[in-house]
């Protein structure tokens, strides 16, 4: 395990939080993180750092990442992170991304190809695809999406969402420090994915495009996006695998972190 | 003092055994497009005796996709009050403009009210409740940014020759050119609801709009979001006018203030209990983050959390009783918070028509001609433009 350490890193758009760590390895690996905004203090990251040169830059409106205001949609999105690849001079590097994280990657992949060498989508969202809704994740209790993002009731983020629904009659007597993270990670999320939801109708036919070999992980418990979703990604883009995860969920990189590191790890080579 | 009397249209029929929301996913089978009929004409017939009786004017307001005010279309029934009546006010409380695309179309239609009604439209712009960004697929984090630049807009429409070119980050407009104007100059007087975001407050004061705040909290929130517009007026440079400010509250009055319970207060709690769930709902980035902190001290406060009458009594979230019990209360309010406008909600969920207009009468004889003289001021001149006579029926 090799902590990252935190740093601000200045972009197009404002100072951006990023956490680094570790050292080595094929290329940089850059994990591109979920609507939860998880990285900070990750144990996945801190596994792969151990082999390899983690980075984990936070979205604007995640932690104290700065510039929403200059986000208005996925193409935003993606010229964000080309400025973040170019300030860190990766001429090339790999990508991990989870669910939203998953959907940047790609949407990177297929307007600069070359500068990615490898990429894992972890429950990538993204796509729209008949019959096989993403489930709504805006407004919704905590409880119930606590049940879809984790297979283990018990771990302590399921534990603490289903806490929170105690206060939906009076939310003033949650700390507003617990929920000002919250409300600008999920107005972030908006921005990207609010209406088309959660998806970018022209990526499906761009990805033909992505060069690097692509593995797709898809968690079997995975409440929020269908495994055809997973299939889609996996027979578009030209060369790409699709593995499944047993007794994992939506958010696998945070409750089964070791499963996952050597999924990636056995992808991106080390 | 001005007087309105405000609609908002409400389902009174929910199944007793449906216990979902009234917003966003309630289900349509459940609206009766017959009884929906009848209801359209009894709620503008009670907006239309109001002018009778003597109110400064009426109020309609926009709502989508549930069973707590069936109005989604305001300018709709604005343009038949418009037709049915000749002295009042029509306040459309409001337009949800980034519903509207492009806003010009506000713009013209808000400008035929005025011409149809003789001048007498009160231009009511609103962000929209929360549920209407789930009900249009709207994205709630543009919600701010949109209304800004469709204000920006249509106030350029009545107040600059067309046509012109509009290019904000939202609307380009190649040629912008409405037709007709509004008949009051530069533009009809413009009302802003609000439940206390700052950027709404400051917005108001910034534009020497009217703030209206919008009821089911207990009446201390009142008296804060007051403040703050006469604070944000303040930082403006100017005393807030107690006409830019406006009070919208449940009034019943009857005999006596037992009778008034009796027969009132079943029909607010089907409002409360089966007309709010789902009205609160706030979506992402559709407040900013220091507006939801504010608005979230209120939250505790909400009618939704109400479980008796006597807290009902208590935070003033509904004006009942005997004629002198409502002008007591309703002068002490109005005192209390500097309010020139009194926006009665005179129906109330299941509330019926004979109550409504009985009520209606109450207040219109016994309570309004007080207050009135209690409260002197306030523009009651009515149209600018006299309306042609209906055609006889």
């Amino acid at each position: 395990m090799t902590s990252l350490e935190r740093h601000a890193l200045d972009t197009a758009v404002g100072s951006i939080e990023l956490h680094r760590g570790g050292a080595g390895g094929p290329a940089p690996l850059v994990y591109l993180h979920s609507a939860q905004g998880e990285g900070p203090g990750m144990v996945l990251l801190e596994e792969l750092a151990d082999t390899r040169l983690v980075l984990s830059p936070l979205f604007p409106g995640f932690g104290d990442s700065e510039g929403l205001q200059y986000i208005d949609d996925i193409e935003d999105a993606a010229f964000h992170l080309l400025d973040v690849l170019d300030r860190l001079d990766l001429v090339c590097c790999d990508l991990v991304g989870l669910s939203l994280g998953g959907w940047m990657a790609a949407e990177l992949a297929v307007r600069w190809p070359e500068r990615v060498r490898r990429m894992v989508l972890v429950n990538p969202v993204g796509l729209y695809v008949p019959g096989a809704p993403i489930t709504e994740i805006f407004g919704r209790a905590p409880s119930e999406l606590a049940d879809e993002l984790f297979a283990d009731p018990n771990y302590p983020i399921a534990q603490l969402m289903r806490a929170m629904d105690a206060f939906e009659a009076d939310p003033s007597q949650i700390p507003f420090e617990l929920v000002r993270p919250i409300l600008q990670a999920q107005a972030a999320t908006a921005k990207v994915g609010w209406n088309p939801y959660l998806h970018n109708p022209k990526l499906q036919g761009r990805l033909r495009r992505v060069t690097a070999p692509t593995l797709i992980v898809h968690a079997r418990k995975d409440g929020i996006v269908p495994r055809a979703h997973a299939e889609v990604y996996e027979s578009a883009i030209p060369d790409a695998t699709l593995t499944d995860l047993d007794d994992a969920a939506h958010l696998a990189p945070l409750e089964r972190p070791g499963e996952v590191a050597k999924l990636v790890l056995e992808h991106l080579g080390d | 003092m001005r007087f309105f009397s405000f609609h908002l249209m409400p389902y009174p029929d929910l199944p007793p055994d449906y216990d979902g929301p009234a917003w966003i996913t309630c289900p349509n089978e459940l609206f009766d497009p017959r009884l929906g009929g009848e209801l359209y004409n009894r709620y503008i017939d009670e907006l239309v005796y109001a002018e009778e009786l003597g109110f400064d004017g009426v109020c309609v307001n926009e709502h989508h996709q549930n069973a707590y005010g069936i109005m989604p279309s305001p300018n709709l029934i604005a343009s038949i009050l418009a037709r049915l009546t000749s002295r009042v006010r029509i306040a459309v409380v409001g337009n949800a403009l980034p519903l509207y695309d492009p806003p010009t179309r506000v713009a013209e239609e808000f400008a035929m009210i005025d011409c149809i009604s003789g001048g007498r439209l009160i231009a009511g712009m609103v962000v929209g409740g929360g549920p209407e960004y789930y009900s249009f697929s709207l994205n709630p984090a543009h919600a701010r940014e949109r209304f800004a630049e469709a204000h920006d807009l249509i106030l350029k429409v009545w107040t600059e020759p067309g046509p012109f070119e509009f290019t904000g980050k939202h609307y380009k407009l190649r040629y912008v050119n409405s037709w007709p104007r509004p008949i009051q100059q530069p533009h009809p007087e413009i009302w802003i609801p609000g439940v206390g975001s700052l950027e709404t407050l400051e917005f108001v004061a910034k534009h020497r709009y009217a703030y209206m705040g919008i009821p089911y909290f207990h009446i201390s929130v009142f008296e804060r979001m007051f403040a703050m517009l006469r604070e944000a007026c303040q930082k403006e440079g100017y005393e807030a006018d107690p006409l830019q400010l406006g009070w919208l509250v449940p009034i019943f009055v009857a005999e006596t203030d037992a009778e008034a319970r009796r027969r009132y207060e079943e029909h607010f709690w089907y409002f409360v209990r089966r007309l709010l769930p789902g009205i609160n709902i706030s979506p992402p980035g559709y407040t900013s983050v220091r507006s939801v902190e504010n608005i979230m001290k209120n939250a505790g406060t909400f009618a939704l959390n109400l479980d008796s009458w006597d807290e009902v009594v208590r935070g003033q979230y509904a004006i009942v009783g005997s004629p002198e019990t409502v002008r007591e209360q309703l002068a002490a309010n109005i005192e209390r918070l500097g309010v020139g406008n009194l926006l009665g909600l005179f129906q109330l969920g299941t509330l019926p028509a004979a109550d409504t207009r009985h009520s209606l009468e109450l207040f219109a004889s016994e309570v309004m001609p007080k207050l009135r003289a209690s409260f002197p001021g306030g523009d009651t001149s009515g149209a600018s433009v006299p309306t042609p006579a209906a055609a006889p029926s």
